[in-house]
């Protein structure tokens, strides 16, 4: 039984973590048409901001969230305004060129961190790294749970912000129905950019927080872009709050997989659940909500 | 215009010359033809932080090498290759090497499943590669004659840990962790034969894949198994995130041991913090290891580079020295001639002493002691054998909740 509950505990922790990971991929996703192979690594990006902050100011990753969040909105909008949007311009380019050029950025980035970092592994060492705290029994991870905590606090926001405010209607409608948004005076560049700009802030909020317990190293992205993207998959291409359960379904089933099945099996856990869920509900847990 | 069309020829020509000559050994005139030495190392991929420790090992060698006169008067030039830490990336880097460049003998060899993608190609061509940390049993069990191996294989990193065992512990059942690659894999599964002709009993063996974030779900299952030593085959920050976790579900077994790779550097201790004290672990080698050379090359690395080295290190830095005593004594400079050179080897290294023999099932391996090390107050301190220990080792493992 202890073996059981520690397992849903550690899936369900890790799930709200994944999910934050997936939002952002979703939003852009839903908005522009594109799956943003960069993901990862503007995550990366945001964990060495982070492993920056905390080494040479003394700043907490929790307190760092404030930095890394607007420094990754502005690199998001800026990609979006600088090497993404020029792409659409041009008549005869197809989407997924977009596409490919996020992997483009992508390489870049973890370049620059190599250049400016090498490859050597990094790792934020503050004093809850490795403190947990015991509720019956089973051993809950201080910075997972805190982690867990934010990421529901921003699936909340994100919530209530694309269905309540006008900007996140104009989101919701570039992302429904383009043409008719234009028709209606929604400005689908401003919102473009707007979102890779969100979308890049959530993943480095996600990158923040697993800094305390994960490392650091200049390749960190990629395996993230992966499991960014079934999660986005799973939770029905486009939709946020579908992100959420996309991301606590791939944590629970690494969890349980990795228990009861075997751990080295946990990737191919993941991709099978994708594929079922490809197979079987096409449009992930979509349908399961209204954004 | 053809006039024009055949100097744009020479011109690139020249430029390709040129090119060619700058991307030769930095720090030395254009030699009269340098003799070139291939290795495959991984650069970039997350394997690359070793594979630069590597790559300015064999550097930092070549460059005393060729201070010293080089070869019989002619430098060694180093062409290192990326292999990006991917099997099929690192076959076609040594075709490149053997192919476009030439090379008399490739060197390096990081991973065990790249090496293994590799050796094949090394071997069809006939061109002898010095493996150098590609640690998996079967890369000389295939009685290849023109591949070689400084290090010890992966089966043999435990020796000291069970004269160990042996001696002073009452260990009566085993988990065994690895990671889910080919050195993983062979490594537990050689352990897991060591520990029945032990008398050990291996209550677990599970992999996993590197990588992971959270390793819980595995460390319960160990927990509820309740071991005595609990066996651990992972790099770096596998081996970090392992011990702080276990730390966080209090998970006290009389020991944990490293088997090699992750445990030994620095930055395990500096990312797992608290959590690696008391940590045991295999190695190959240690700047205290009993070797002429190996402490003033930790110290060369250290001035040099301004961060420490490790055994990876001191392997690649081996190998340059045991590559160019080869080239030293070819007859004839050519693949075949230096292969021929490479079976005689008997020298002394950083690494210890070399000499490719046959034994088990394995041929042109080099045969060495391992060592094993305990972080104890955050120093990584070697243990055992008794003859080069620099501290006693603390055991049995305290309790996390009585520390």
């Amino acid at each position: 039984m202890d073996v059981f509950l520690q397992t849903l505990v550690a899936g369900i922790l890790k799930g709200g973590l994944y999910g934050l990971i997936g939002m952002g991929m979703s939003l852009i996703m839903g908005v522009m048409g594109i799956i943003n192979l960069a993901h990862g690594q503007l995550m990366m990006v945001a964990m060495y901001i982070t492993f920056v902050c905390f080494t040479y100011l003394g700043l907490d990753p929790y307190a760092a969230l404030l930095i890394t969040m607007p420094a990754l909105f502005l690199l998001g909008a800026l990609i979006q305004r600088y090497a993404l949007n020029p792409l659409m311009e041009v008549e005869s380019l197809l989407p997924e060129n977009q596409v490919l050029m996020t992997v483009g950025i992508g390489m870049v980035l973890t370049e620059i961190a190599r250049f400016i970092f090498s490859s050597d592994y990094k790792s934020v060492q503050t004093a809850y790294s490795s403190s947990s705290f015991f509720l019956r029994g089973i051993s809950f991870s201080v910075a997972l749970t805190a982690a867990f905590f934010i990421a529901l606090l921003f699936t909340g926001f994100m919530f209530w912000f694309l269905l309540k405010t006008d900007l996140g209607r104009a989101i919701r409608a570039t992302a429904q129905d383009k043409d008719a948004a234009l028709l209606m005076g929604v400005d689908a560049k401003r919102i473009t950019i707007l979102t890779f700009g969100i979308g890049s802030a959530l993943v480095a909020a996600a990158g923040t927080l697993l800094m305390p317990i994960y490392y650091l190293f200049p390749d960190i992205g990629s395996p993230f872009t992966r499991k960014a993207f079934v999660i986005t998959i799973l939770g029905g291409l486009g939709s946020t709050v579908g992100a959420i359960f996309g991301g606590l379904t791939l944590g629970l089933a690494e969890a349980f997989g990795a228990t009861y099945i075997g751990m080295a099996f946990d990737d191919m856990i993941g991709l099978l659940i994708f594929i079922l869920v490809l197979l079987f509900l096409p449009s992930g847990f979509k349908r399961l909500t209204k954004i | 215009m053809k006039g024009m069309k055949g100097s744009a020829v020479w011109f690139m020509g020249c430029l390709v010359l040129a090119a060619c000559l700058i991307a030769g050994y930095p720090g030395q005139a254009a030699a009269a033809d340098p003799l070139k030495v291939g290795v495959v190392l991984p650069l970039t991929g997350k394997l690359a932080k070793f594979g630069e420790i590597e790559q300015k090992s064999f550097l930092m060698a070549a460059e005393e090498i060729n201070a010293g006169g080089g070869i019989n008067g002619r430098p060694v030039q180093l062409i290192i290759e990326d292999t990006t830490g991917k099997p099929d990336v690192g076959r076609s880097a040594i075709e490149k090497l053997i192919a476009k460049d030439q090379v008399l003998v490739v060197g390096g060899g990081y991973s065990s499943s790249v090496t293994w993608a590799s050796v094949a190609v090394a071997q069809q061509r006939k061109v002898p590669f010095l493996v150098n940390t590609g640690s998996a049993d079967n890369i000389t069990e295939q009685g290849w004659e023109y591949i070689f191996r400084l290090n010890p294989p992966v089966s043999e990193y435990p020796q000291a840990l069970h004269s160990f065992l042996k001696e002073t512990a009452q260990v009566k059942t085993v988990v065994i962790l690895h990671e889910n690659t080919l050195f993983g894999q062979s490594g537990s599964k050689e352990f897991m034969e060591q520990c029945k002709n032990f008398g050990l009993e291996v209550l677990m063996k599970e992999g996993y894949e590197a990588g992971a974030v959270d390793f819980k779900p595995l460390l319960v299952k160990v927990k509820a198994q309740d071991p005595d030593l609990v066996y651990m085959i992972s790099y770096v920050m596998d081996a970090a995130l392992l011990m702080r976790q276990a730390k966080e579900l209090n998970l006290n077994p009389r020991l944990f041991v490293g088997g090699g790779a992750g445990f030994t550097l620095p930055e395990f201790q500096a990312n797992a913090g608290e959590a690696s004290e008391f940590v045991f672990s295999a190695t190959l080698w240690t700047p205290s290891v009993p070797y002429p050379g190996a402490r003033e090359y930790y110290e060369k690395f250290l001035d040099k580079h301004g961060t420490p080295t490790e055994y990876h290190g001191a392997e690649a830095y081996a190998a340059m020295y045991v590559i160019a005593d080869a080239l030293k004594r070819a007859e004839t400079l050519t693949p075949e001639g230096v292969r021929a050179a490479l079976a005689e080897t008997d020298m002394m290294t950083v690494f210890g002493p070399v000499k490719f023999i046959s034994y088990a099932k394995m041929t042109q391996q080099n045969k060495l002691p391992t060592f094993l090390v305990q972080w104890i107050q955050g120093r990584l301190e070697t243990v055992w054998p008794k003859e080069v220990a620099t501290a006693e080792p603390v055991y049995p493992f305290p309790r996390w909740d009585k520390r």
